[in-house]
């Protein structure tokens, strides 16, 4: 159940199958993003791997001496270029990998290409998705939806990379989908389709309790990638955004020009393995204990350096000492870059605002809080924007609903129309007709009882007190208390055990704060494995500025599916 | 006690020697451990320590499979109490350990593997492991915490001198420490379980099915305008009428008839007069002329000639290049025929269509390549081959390094060293070899195509990569003094072993009421481990060991290190390190004036006297402690007391020795023929240093199954009190009291030979204050740096041990000047790689440093040349 093992494992199978002699790796922009995911440069360099190159880059040249192993979609696109690739073959001998089920067809023709029989392997690999972290997958797919339908291509796509899923971990599941999602309904038959077509491959070895692929719709929970996040990883994608691991620093003020793009794995950097998961304010005290540890060193080396036996000391410790120090350096730029951003958005005061509108229910104090944020000039466009569609979400149907004074109000702080635009498009993605089961009030008496005895207490963190809506989908289902009526079943069967292998997909993309619901589940549940996907990663911020030029989305960034059908469709 | 502060689960889970072996790549730290076989006592009786000593060396894959197990602690923690499997592995190993106090321990002792502690069954996999134990010995009842303790405080005996780092350590363990997440319920998804590879299908029965349709097809067609070519290159076309010509080219294949075609299919231009019709040659279409190609003679010959030799037919005589050039330069001057004014002549030439062309084209481009092999492959292969024997050779040559310097005599001393620099021979080979891909086609006019040299870039890199991995792992070797000290050594400790696991028993009872120790002492362990975590194998584990390097390995180690911290752009560092290279090579020329010359007598005289000084001074210390040895452990008493005295017996004699090996060394290094009076009169003068350090770093580092306390008198002052309780770890404080003392010993010492110190040379100031006062800091001062204690006991020859051809001489005795001059000329050539690199990334500061480095190398070189010439 680990993708990122899984995609590994293809990529180490396919560096295994070419044998001894020097290597180079042809992708496409897709599976340079898979394979970048999971190997760093010096691993896979130590595997005789010396070139990465596009297929479709047109500055190759020819080297005979070379093996290609070729990682590519089986899109037509690619197979027309390796076709030609073919017919002036520039590299020794081709081993060439599908990411996913390719049509027979498709072999012909490429057969008929390799007159020069250069072709010494032709497979499917399934590693057709990124794989963020062990238990997190992605397709980097946006607007996948129109409106509440599929855009055909996108759904071709999301049922290619959640099979291919499927089969990198063999898994042939039971699947679940959300009843009030028509894209869940749709998805879910589509890999329906595809298990039944291809039953080949997807006959693995049967377990006690089957898999469970449950998919489920981003409208249902519109308000958690509204909100700025407090975790590591999160903050860091809210933020800076991560892009398959790696962070444009550039538009940090001062900052280095080796620092200009920085790599978070959590594969080779152990720091961050620690820490992702890890609020804000205890990231910044583990930051500074690395940094002591590190001033600690530091000093001592230098001063000392004048002996033999000094240099030898200090030479002992030198590897070590330039990893940690490398370390330092970029963590604490990127703490740093957080911290500062943090302050001067006014993030904190934003932050608790928005966890008020997202889990209390006092209309008033919230509207007092919105407005007041609404005046503070610290405040950016987009994060006014969002305080009032999250108020606008909560509050949708409440009787002194003010929805139209704060629009006012946004409009006069010369808030951008394209951000106002966003506070309707949200309601209609996200909002209460859409909505399948509730996100505000509680349901039932026992979750009443909590509630109360929340607000008794007090929270402990004013900052993380929301729970995202897929932990209780999640606990129920673990519990086996989802209900069938709010998620059936695809097919006459029911699963009567409680799940132990879980897919969670989330059409319209996850988040990082559902990513760390995920990983605490499975930490703290024994026998139950979750794997979370989405279309793709979310954060507020970075979308709706890179879609700045084009139409406004009809959805905050993450909400970017539920585009409002005026908008003309265009691919992310 | 301050270790008790970072105290933590007492819980040394069973998984963790046998995890960390799982660790991705083969650790040479790691599988040393486990290696099967005449183990040192101190290595098998304890694979918990094992890991961790080796570990420390393990880059990154140690860390990591080190967090591993810190995390698969926690499932089996909250299975059941404790893990009384832990103390278990512990019992047993001490029983192994004691059971082989001959020299020779039982080879089939030393598994590895998932065994299960208590039945010994080997299971395959840590999942499978911990499920046999829960069934098969959950209900076992059993004195946990007693064992446990048991363990832990013999973990604490075998690496008394690891813990003694702990000041800094701990220090750093704790913070590290602070930044691990451990897991509580379920699985961490990092945890999760391998799995096996995804689902695959192939399409290559498929694939091969078309394509051999295909490919019989193309073969064919190949193969026919082949045979055309041969046709019509096979007269002489220059003596030939061109009718004749077209009469034979007709012959070969029938043409179109012109009507048929009106357009050219090629580009669909009318035919017209000016637009006239052109045949192939080869399959007989039509084309107009913008749309004609030509194959010319040699073109044709060579082909046809290629595809004969591939048939192993014989060649014509008419188709070989030579018959045609030679007849084509008068073919010119002899046409003069009418129709080539309208009808442009080709006879050198045949003309054929586009498609034809191609065919014959891509068929030349296969001959070529099936020829031309570029130099870049050549010289990779070469470097694969250097890699797959360092691959091979390493395991090995660890294996032997790890067990002697644990005094064991399973290998022989000699055999490892021409070992040792055979690899390392093959390491300069494997850095020149990259180095040369790097450079390829440089220099050639029309640069490369910048893939290429991405390519060979690539290729250096990773070629560093694996030089600066797997070099820093090979551990050093002792000298041959060091290791008949070390084989003595081992002696002693299994002797002990026996004697230390009684006393154990009644320490047990001491310790179970302070089982917070216990949790210290694990917490500790862990924290060498972590500190160490992404350093190189073995470098730090066989540094705690060994006492002096040869000094090849320290040049090396200094020139990947500048290697590394170029790389990591620290200028100052690369500085730092070039100017002590440079110090180096002037110790080594110096050293070399200097050799083979004889001890002085008074030299001897003088140590005598000194050491009959300190014999004196040591055994009044012996008495002492043996008055508080007898108070302290009545029961034992008399059992203890032979040992103690068996042990000092052997401490001097040991002292003895080294003595004779320091004297040798230092009058080889100072012996400067201005200097030769001082130098002898001082080198008695820090003797003593040596020797004071000696009787209190070996004994307590190694002898460690002795009672501690026993060694110590000073701690008896310091905190007898407490010591009932603690005295599982006594270190902490009483090495404190132990520094201060060998520094006034010290100060005193040195005092009187002061005058002469002075005197000395600066890179021998520079070298031995530092190392003389270091030792004692670094042996016995727990704050100091782990790495710091390389030089334990013997600073003289560490400080002359890093002149890297000392190797050389010791086991090629001095005759061997070539290859010293050849490893000179290595070093020059990868100072001046370093500098290109410098240059190339604009480091120009570095530029200049390496500049000034390069000119001293050439200097010391000429100054070998011309002693090899005399």
């Amino acid at each position: 159940m680990n993708a990122v093992l899984a995609v590994k494992q293809y990529v180490s199978k396919m560096i295994e199958d070419s044998g001894p002699g020097m290597k180079v790796l042809l992708m496409d922009r897709e599976t340079t993003g898979a394979v970048s995911m999971v190997y760093t440069q010096s691993e896979i360099l130590q595997r005789e791997v010396y070139l990465f190159e596009r297929l479709d880059s047109a500055h190759r040249e020819p080297m005979k001496h070379l093996k290609a192993i070729c990682f590519l979609r089986p899109t037509k696109e690619n197979v027309e270029f390796l076709i030609q690739e073919l017919r002036r073959p520039k590299y020794s001998t081709y081993f060439i990998y599908f990411s996913n089920v390719i049509s027979k067809s498709d072999v012909k023709a490429l057969a008929e290409a390799d007159e020069q029989e250069v072709v010494a392997e032709v497979q499917e690999f399934y590693g057709d998705y990124i794989a963020v972290n062990p238990h997190l997958f992605s397709l980097n797919l946006l607007g996948c939806c129109q409106g509440r339908h599929w855009d055909p291509a996108q759904l071709a796509r999301t049922t290619q990379g959640l099979t291919a899923l499927l089969l990198s971990l063999k898994k042939c599941p039971m699947i679940r989908y959300q009843l009030s999602s028509e894209p869940a309904r749709r998805l879910a038959e589509c890999v329906k389709q595809v298990i039944t077509k291809e039953y080949e491959l997807f006959d693995f070895r049967r377990t006690e309790v089957p898999p469970l692929l449950l998919i489920l719709d981003r409208s249902d929970d519109a308000i958690t990638p509204l909100l700025n996040q407090w975790t590591y990883q999160a903050m860091v994608h809210e933020l800076l955004g991560i892009n398959n691991n790696r962070i444009d620093l550039s538009r940090v003020p001062g900052i280095s020009k080796d620092l200009r793009e920085v790599v978070l794995s959590a594969e080779n950097d152990e720091f961050y393995a620690n820490n992702m998961y890890l609020n804000f304010a205890e990231i910044g005290s583990n930051i500074k204990n690395l940094m002591e540890d590190f001033q600690r060193r530091k000093p001592k080396e230098q001063q000392k350096l004048e002996s033999i036996a000094d240099m030898k000391a200090f030479v002992e410790n030198y590897p070590q000492f330039r990893k940690m120090s490398g370390t330092v350096s970029k963590h604490v730029t990127v703490v740093g870059e957080l911290s500062r951003l943090v302050a001067e958005r006014n993030l904190l005061e934003v932050s608790e605002v928005e966890q008020e509108l997202a889990c209390q229910n006092d209309h008033s104090s919230a509207l007092q809080n919105v407005r007041r944020l609404l005046q503070n000039p610290r405040v950016t466009e987009l994060d006014a924007a969002r305080l009032v569609m999250l108020y606008a979400l909560h509050y949708e149907r409440h009787s002194s609903n003010s929805l139209p004074g704060l629009l006012s109000e946004l409009r006069n702080r010369g808030v951008a129309d394209r951000y106002r635009k966003l506070v309707s498009a949200v309601v209609e993605y996200g909002g209460k007709r859409v909505r399948g089961s509730d996100l505000f009030s509680p349901k039932d008496a026992v979750a009443i009882t909590k509630q109360f005895l929340k607000g008794l207490k007090g929270v402990e963190n004013v900052y993380t007190q929301h729970q995202p809506l897929l932990h209780e989908t999640l606990d129920q289902l673990i519990k086996g208390k989802l209900r069938d009526s709010q998620f059936p079943y695809l097919g006459p069967n029911t699963l009567r055990d409680r799940p132990q292998d879980i897919i969670v997909f989330i059409i319209g993309g996850a988040t990082y704060e559902e990513a760390l619901t995920v990983y605490n589940l499975n930490r703290s549940t024994a026998g139950v494995r979750i794997v979370l996907g989405g279309t793709t990663i979310h954060n507020t911020r970075r979308k709706p500025v890179t879609f700045e030029p084009r139409e406004p989305r009809g959805g905050a960034g993450s909400c970017a599916e539920g585009r409002p059908s005026h908008a003309p469709p265009h691919l992310g | 006690m301050p270790e008790l502060d970072s105290a933590g689960p007492p819980c040394p889970h069973p998984s963790r020697p046998s995890i960390s072996r799982r660790s991705p790549r083969p650790l040479p730290g790691c599988t040393a451990a486990g290696s099967p076989g005449g183990e040192s006592a101190a290595a098998a009786a304890s694979p918990l320590l094992d890991t961790r000593t080796s570990c420390p060396g393990a880059p990154g894959a140690a860390g990591r499979c080190r967090c591993r197990a810190a995390r698969a602690r926690a499932p089996s923690r909250r299975g059941r109490r404790a893990p009384r499997c832990a103390a278990e592995s512990g019992e047993s190993a001490a029983a192994m350990a004691s059971g082989c106090p001959a020299p020779f321990g039982e080879p089939g002792e030393a598994r590895e593997g998932f065994l299960c502690p208590l039945c010994r069954l080997d299971l395959q996999a840590f999942q499978q492991l911990r499920q046999h134990y829960e069934e098969e010995h959950s209900r076992e009842e059993r004195d946990v915490r007693g064992q446990l303790r048991n363990l832990v405080q013999k973990a604490k005996r075998a690496k008394k001198k690891l813990l003694r780092q702990e000041g800094d350590d701990r220090t750093d363990s704790g913070s590290q420490e602070r930044y691990e997440s451990f897991s509580y319920g379920g699985i961490d998804p990092y945890m999760w379980e391998p799995q096996e590879v995804g689902a695959m299908r192939s399409h290559l029965s498929d694939f091969k099915k078309h394509r051999a349709a295909r490919i019989d097809h193309y073969v064919v067609e190949v193969n026919k305008l082949i045979i055309r070519l041969e046709k019509l290159t096979s007269f002489d076309r220059a003596n030939t009428e061109s009718a004749k010509i077209r009469a034979i080219e007709k012959s070969v294949v029938p043409w179109v008839s012109d009507q048929d075609v009106p357009f050219c299919p090629d580009c669909g231009n009318k035919f017209s007069i000016r637009n006239r019709r052109h045949h192939c040659r080869l399959c007989g279409s039509i084309m107009c002329k913008k749309c004609t190609e030509l194959v010319s003679l040699p073109l044709a010959s060579k082909l046809t000639s290629a595809s004969k030799e591939a048939l192993g037919s014989h060649t014509s005589p008419n188709s070989s290049p030579n018959s045609v050039h030679g007849s084509r330069r008068g073919s010119i001057s002899s046409i003069s025929s009418v129709s080539s004014v309208l009808d442009e002549k080709d006879d050198d030439r045949i003309r054929c269509c586009r498609h034809c062309k191609d065919t014959l084209l891509k068929r030349e481009q296969q001959i070529d390549e099936k020829e031309y092999t570029p130099e870049i492959v050549k010289l990779y292969e070469k470097l694969r081959l250097c890699m797959e024997k360092v691959d091979q050779k390493a395991p090995e040559y660890i294996r032997m390094a790890e067990s002697l310097n644990a005094g064991e005599t399973t290998y022989s001393l000699e055999h490892a060293n021409d070992l040792r620099v055979e690899i390392q021979k093959v390491y300069e080979f494997i850095d020149a070899l990259s180095k040369k891909i790097l450079s390829l086609g440089l220099h050639e006019d029309p640069q490369p195509h910048p893939k290429t040299l991405q390519l060979q870039r690539m290729i250096r890199y990773s070629a560093t990569l694996f030089v600066q991995e797997k070099l820093l792992g090979l551990m050093s070797l002792p000298t041959k003094d060091q290791y008949e000290d070390l084989k003595r050594r081992r002696l002693q400790l299994m002797a002990l072993e026996a004697h230390g696991k009684q006393e154990e028993k009644q320490q047990d009872l001491i310790l179970r009421s302070a089982a917070a120790v216990n949790g210290d002492a694990t917490q500790l362990k862990k924290g060498t481990v972590r500190k160490c975590e992404g350093w190189l194998p073995t470098s730090s584990a066989s540094r705690e060991r060994e006492i002096a390097d040869p000094l090849l390995q320290q040049i090396d180690n200094i020139t990947s290190f500048i290697k590394q911290a170029k790389a990591a752009n620290r200028i100052d560092e690369v500085r730092m390190l070039q100017e002590n290279l440079r110090q180096l090579q002037d110790e080594y020329d110096q050293q070399q004036t200097l050799k083979a010359i004889e001890l002085s007598k008074k030299q001897a005289e003088e140590e005598e006297r000194q050491r009959e000084e300190l014999q004196v001074l040591r055994e009044k210390e012996w008495e002492r402690e043996h008055h508080r040895f007898l108070s302290q452990h009545s029961r034992t008493r008399s059992l203890d007391f032979r040992e103690v005295g068996q042990q000092q017996h052997e401490v001097t004699q040991n002292r003895n020795l080294t003595a004779h090996v320091l004297d040798l060394d230092i009058t080889q290094i100072k012996r400067d023929p201005s200097f030769e009076t001082p130098a002898v009169e001082q080198l008695p003068a820090e003797e003593p240093l040596v020797f004071a350090l000696r009787p209190q770093g070996v004994p307590q580092g190694d002898k460690d199954r002795e009672q501690p306390a026993c060694l110590n008198p000073f701690e008896d002052e310091a905190d007898t009190p407490q010591s009932e309780e603690d005295s599982t770890n006594p270190f902490a404080k009483d090495t404190s009291p132990v520094v201060s003392f060998s520094n006034t010993a010290l100060q005193s010492d040195k005092k009187e030979y002061n005058p002469f110190e002075n005197e000395e040379e600066d890179e021998q100031t520079n070298g031995e204050p530092g190392s003389t006062t270091n030792p004692f800091e670094e042996d016995e001062n727990p704050s100091q740096k782990p790495g710091g204690s390389w030089n334990s006991g013997n600073p003289f020859e560490e400080g002359s041990s890093t002149n890297p051809f000392e190797v050389e001489d010791g086991s090629e005795i001095s005759g061997e000047e070539a290859i010293e001059e050849e490893l000179l000329l290595q070093q020059i050539d990868n100072i001046k790689a370093y500098i290109f690199d410098a240059k190339h990334s604009g480091r120009m500061d570095e530029v200049e440093v390496l500049t000034e480095n390069l000119k001293e190398l050439k200097r010391t070189l000429a100054k070998q040349k011309e002693k090899s010439n005399c």
